[in-house]
């Protein structure tokens, strides 16, 4: 029994247990607030990190919650594709709320600030809940967690549009609950188990017997995860959401919070249900062109926006849509592209709404016309969401270009060029969408002297630097991450 | 197949009907109202529908609460979507308790609770 | 010693780069010691790109693996005959071009971006003439086209920037094409690596056509192919005169210089033979020089009338590799010289007069070459070799060029170059003639003599010196640009080894 061998239940433990601690702190220690929630999110880092080299040097492995073993206890699976994506969550988490200990003075009210480290909290462990759990009920309580909360970090800036947008998303957000809900009933009924490993074995002799039952449990999930991950006709909620929240809100409801679920969704349609199921249903055929369509939808809506934020929320309507190209496409080096894509847009889109966090910062401006010149008088939030932008566009030695290539491959490697084609025609619309606002940024004049914008505090810049630094890294050593990244899509694949 | 049988099966699977007929008024409550409360009564419906739904799977018709007593064979319930279900319920609390929180808050911003009327006076958008 | 030879290419990329950056911290401390660095950075790089001149004129590849990206994927050099005659050519033009802007640039604002950007465009030039696999070649190519961005908005006036934005899409647009096209090879041949013993592709399918097609939109973009030249007239023009020179004269070839490696090592000749491909090229390449110099004859701003030429002249660049034969390649590669003496002859020129005058429109240019003796002289030489009179260096690789196309027998090429010499007769022959006998154009006030000086001589010898070599490399039977282009052509029809 020694510590280590706890760390996927710590994981997910420490988060929610300091969450519950911050309103007291918030109370009695108000500037204990910070350090304590980046204390848990550090520890959950380094167990992520600790988890990653477990499992690369002996292989997946599972955690039994209260040590029963399944079926009848929850298992906690940590495998490639959880430990990756666990890593991912509080890796960027971390930079976020590290960017926000100082953005959010100025945009929440103080008696509220120390809810919001709970909510994040909160948010933080159920994430990685979602990720690491082998249990499909389980997965459903932390979905309806991280629901709540990350509605939470939206209302808790209680302007007009925030209250609207949560509201609308909470709505949503049940509507995908109720229908994971219901697939799970659905997938109990025939296999009487709850277990992923249980249900997987289950599952081929179901199919069997009640074929129709197990399309329904499918589409359903597919429609309760898609709409929580804003693929394509299911994205309604997101550009107000995302764009009317706190800036670290955004960041992290981008960059983290709908590639979960796409993460679950990974998960559900590859490992557990039978491989001959989506032979029967063109279920992939299907994500493969929503995908498509939320790619150059996405983009389109994006050109047109004046809102920076939601610019860039229209953006992530695009950008999850690659996540799920490589889902849908079923080769390996596509697969490769869409997880790899999960954590690569992580960073660059939390820093493009960090560093659109900061122009708010420092100048109050959110109009893409206000943002002209700013490059001279806040170079660093500008470089960064410059180094950001060409990461979207896909120029080498960035991290985007490496996604795009391997989803451009995989996309060859099946023989559908098309969807080659799509990925290169979005990554021009993003180019029209992100060019102008460097270029303003450097080469325009603003039309009327503006004041000095706010000097921005070091919190707000390292974690700046830091992903930036991070963008171009993983654009020039993708092999930090790669290994990994390969073995899940092989896991994933069977291969 | 007679109507007889028909009906029969319904009977057999009169959870099942019900659970799937309150789904839709649940659903179509809450797409077709504009009133907030209506929409979060509708959001409850959806999910009891789903519990029933949950709980129906469940249940073995003449059976006992799974209390095991020494010496006596009886087929028993299935206990576990009954225990699962109570989290489902105590989450869709939790939720709704959210939602008219948050119905409070809109009304306070616009004096209405009516999501045509908000979106009138926001100009634009859909709620 | 191995070891060093293997190494200069990195040298030669990486040695601008780091420059870049003391520059860019020694700018904020001394004017002077900007220039002189970034003047000094262009002699060491053209230094060490004659250092490799031994090695590369024996037959030898110097090959450089700097790490790998991902698998088959890495960033590596290579420099053979055809790398070589180009660094070269572009280093040299370079470090004369970073001499004329020290007294060009003074009354410029943004000079301390200007130096930086200027270096590392050129180290990223010469990454691309030196990149071992399309990748790098890629990286390098991107990252020239958007950092070149910095050097045509200079000016920051709502022209350049609309320009900048016309380019800016091309870019991204081709740029998109080219990641298009290295992938599809990367999938066929499994390898993007230009030192394969056997072409990378060697089945024709509907994939490499996609893969031909995308290569040429990509490279042919750069290269002012068209219908992909709009975006030149526009951004060259709006440069400064130095950039201008650059984009004109070294930065277009970058994209013929593409092309030739995907003709050669991609598909290789005996497939281009077969399939005939290249007949696209040269279909856009004739209607590219027709066009180029037809519209070049309407312009009256001067710089925008010289951005036409160019774009008619890359027209036989094009068509030169089209022909796949011996003497057209090699008159192609020794127009690439000779294009790139005679355009940065003619836009430092040109920046002269404007520096001096300020007068950028043809229509007020009478009389100036009475003002302005000297840079109107080798105004006139380049013009001349331009037009492709003997015996300057226009007319001999217009010469090989057609001897290759009568070898190949199609005469209907040596016909459009005909047409076109005619029409570059037309819209350059005006210019010098209204400079040395026209009237002189004053705005109103006829009889008030301005006094109009040389610009300064550190202007004055870059333009001296190119305006020489078009005169010297014409005249001369037997010098390095021809004989590099005879080299290189043979090099590349034994099959780029």
């Amino acid at each position: 029994m020694n510590f280590s061998q706890h760390l996927p239940a710590l994981i997910v433990v420490v988060p929610l247990l300091f969450a519950f601690v911050m309103p007291l702190l918030a109370r009695w220690r108000k500037q204990w607030c910070v350090p304590v929630t980046l204390g848990a999110i550090i520890f959950s880092f380094a167990a992520a990190l600790q988890m990653a080299f477990q499992v690369m040097s002996t292989g997946p492995f599972s955690y039994y919650m209260g040590d029963w073993p399944p079926p009848w206890g929850i298992e906690l699976g940590i495998d490639y594709l959880a430990a990756f994506a666990a890593l991912t969550i509080n890796g960027v988490g971390l930079l976020i709320i590290w960017f926000g200990s100082k953005d959010l003075l100025h945009e929440l009210k103080p008696e509220v600030l120390g809810w919001y480290y709970t909510l994040y909290l909160l948010l933080m462990a159920s994430m990685v809940g979602i990720v690491i759990t082998n249990d499909i009920f389980n997965m459903f309580v932390f979905l309806e967690i991280c629901a709540i909360a990350s509605c939470g970090i939206i209302s808790i800036k209680e302007s007009r549009d925030c209250i609207e947008a949560a509201f609308k998303y909470l709505v949503l957000s049940v509507l995908g609950s109720g229908a994971f809900l219901l697939a799970v009933a659905l997938l109990y009924m025939v296999t009487g188990h709850l277990n992923f490993t249980f249900m997987a074995e289950a599952l081929p002799e179901a199919m069997v017997l009640y074929p129709n039952n197990l399309l329904v449990a499918m589409g359903l999930l597919v429609v309760g995860l898609g709409v929580k991950a804003a693929l394509f006709p299911l994205h309604v909620w997101l550009p107000d959401a995302h764009s009317s929240a706190p800036s670290p809100s955004s960041a992290v409801l981008s960059a983290l919070v709908i590639k979960v679920y796409a993460v679950a969704m990974i998960r559900l349609l590859y490992l557990v249900f039978p491989r001959e199921l989506l032979g029967i249903a063109p279920v992939m055929e299907m994500i493969l062109w929503m995908s498509t369509l939320a790619i150059i939808i996405g983009s389109m809506f994006a050109i047109v926006q004046d809102d920076i934020k939601k610019m860039l929320a229209y953006s992530s309507i695009a950008q999850i849509g690659y996540v799920f190209l490589g889902v849908g496409l079923m080769s390996e080096s596509a697969l490769v592209g869409g997880i790899l894509h999960i954590f690569n847009h992580a960073t660059m889109k939390s820093m493009l709404f960090l560093a659109a966090g900061a122009f708010i910062y420092g100048t109050g401006a959110r109009k893409l016309s206000e943002l002209k010149g700013i490059g001279h008088t806040m170079p660093i939030p500008t470089i960064a969401f410059c180094i950001g932008a060409f990461s979207m566009v896909g120029i080498p030695i960035t991290s985007g270009f490496i996604s795009k290539w391997y989803l451009a491959l995989g996309a060859l490697d099946v023989g559908r060029p098309f969807f080659t084609a799509v990925i290169l025609i979005s990554s021009l619309l993003n180019g029209i969408y992100y060019l102008p606002i460097v270029v303003n940024a450097f080469f325009s004049k603003p039309e009327e002297a503006v004041p000095a914008p706010k000097q921005l505090p070091r919190e707000m810049l390292v974690p700046l630097a830091l992903l930036s630094f991070g963008v171009i890294l993983f654009g020039v050593y993708p092999s930090l991450i790669l290994g990994i990244v390969y073995r899940a899509a092989q896991l994933l694949l069977g291969l | 197949m007679s109507i007889t049988e028909i009906v029969l099966r319904l009977h057999a699977n009169s959870y099942y009907f019900f659970a799937i007929l309150l789904f839709i008024i649940g659903f179509h409550t809450m797409l077709t109202h504009n009133n907030l409360i209506k929409k979060v009564i509708g959001m409850n419906i959806m999910d009891m529908a789903i519990f029933l739904f949950f709980v129906a799977i469940g249940y073995v018709r003449g059976g006992r609460s799974p209390i095991l007593e020494p010496g006596v064979n009886h087929a028993f319930i299935n206990p576990l979507p009954s225990a699962l279900i109570l989290t489902g319920i105590v989450v869709a609390v939790s939720v709704t308790a959210y939602a008219l929180s948050l119905i409070i808050k809109l009304y306070k911003h616009y004096g209405t609770i009516d999501a045509e009327e908000i979106m009138r006076i926001r100009g634009g958008g859909s709620l | 010693m191995q070891f060093l030879g293997s190494f200069l290419p990195v040298w030669i990329v990486m040695f601008p780069m780091v420059m870049t950056v003391v520059i860019y911290y020694v700018e904020q401390r001394s004017e002077k010691m900007r220039n002189a660095l970034a003047v000094a950075t262009s002699v060491v790089t053209f230094l060490s790109v004659l250092a490799l001149y031994p090695g590369v004129m024996a037959g030898k590849i110097i090959e450089f693996e700097l790490f790998q990206i991902l698998p088959n994927l890495a960033v590596s050099f290579r420099v053979d005959i055809l790398s070589f005659s180009l660094a070269l050519l572009s280093s040299f033009i370079w470090m004369l071009v970073a001499i004329y802007s020290i007294d060009y640039m003074c009354k410029e604002h943004g000079c301390n971006r200007y130096y930086p950007v200027l270096i590392i465009t050129l180290a990223s030039c010469m990454g691309i003439f030196m990149a071992g696999d399309l990748f790098t070649l890629f990286v390098f190519f991107e990252m020239m086209s958007l950092i070149s961005y910095v050097l045509v908005v200079h000016e920051e006036t709502i022209e350049a920037l609309r320009a900048g934005y016309k380019y800016l899409i091309m870019t991204i647009i081709g740029g998109l094409a080219l990641f298009f096209g290295i992938i599809i090879t990367f999938e066929l041949g499994g390898s993007v690596s230009l030192s394969n013993p056997v072409p990378l592709i060697s089945e024709p399918s509907t994939l490499a056509f996609f893969a031909f097609i995308s290569f040429l939109i990509g490279f042919g973009m750069k290269a002012g192919m068209f219908p992909l030249h709009v975006w030149l007239p526009d951004a060259h023009p709006v440069a400064p005169s130095p950039a201008s020179a650059l984009l004109s004269g070294i930065m277009l070839k970058t994209g013929a210089y593409g092309l030739l490696r995907v003709i050669f090592h991609v598909y290789g000749i005996e497939f281009m033979q077969e399939t005939g491909w290249t007949v696209i090229l040269a279909v856009v390449a004739v209607i590219t020089i027709l066009l180029g110099s037809a519209v070049a004859i309407t312009q009256d701003n001067l710089k925008r009338r010289l951005a036409y030429s160019s774009v008619g002249q890359m027209g036989y660049i094009l068509l030169g590799i089209s022909i796949l034969n011996e003497r057209a390649l090699m008159g192609n590669i020794f127009h690439i010289f000779s294009h790139a003496f005679m355009k940065s002859t003619l836009f430092l020129a040109a920046g002269a007069i404007i520096l001096k005058t300020g007068k950028k429109n043809i229509k007020d240019l009478g009389g100036i070459g009475r003002q302005m003796p000297f840079t109107m002289f080798a105004f006139t030489l380049a013009a001349l070799s331009m037009i492709g009179i003997p015996p300057f260096n226009g007319f001999l690789s217009k010469w090989t060029l057609s001897l290759g196309a009568m070898d190949a027998g199609v005469p209907f090429y040596v016909l459009i170059l005909l047409i076109s010499s005619l029409l570059n007769g037309l819209y350059y022959l005006p210019i010098i003639i209204a400079a040395f006998f026209g009237e002189e154009q004053g705005e109103g006030h006829k009889h008030e003599f301005v006094k109009i000086n040389e610009a300064p001589y550190k202007m004055l010898i870059p333009i001296a010196i190119l305006a020489v070599s078009c005169l010297l490399f014409g005249l001369l039977p037997s010098n390095l640009p021809f004989d590099l282009s005879r080299v290189a052509a043979e090099y590349l029809l034994r099959g780029g080894f």
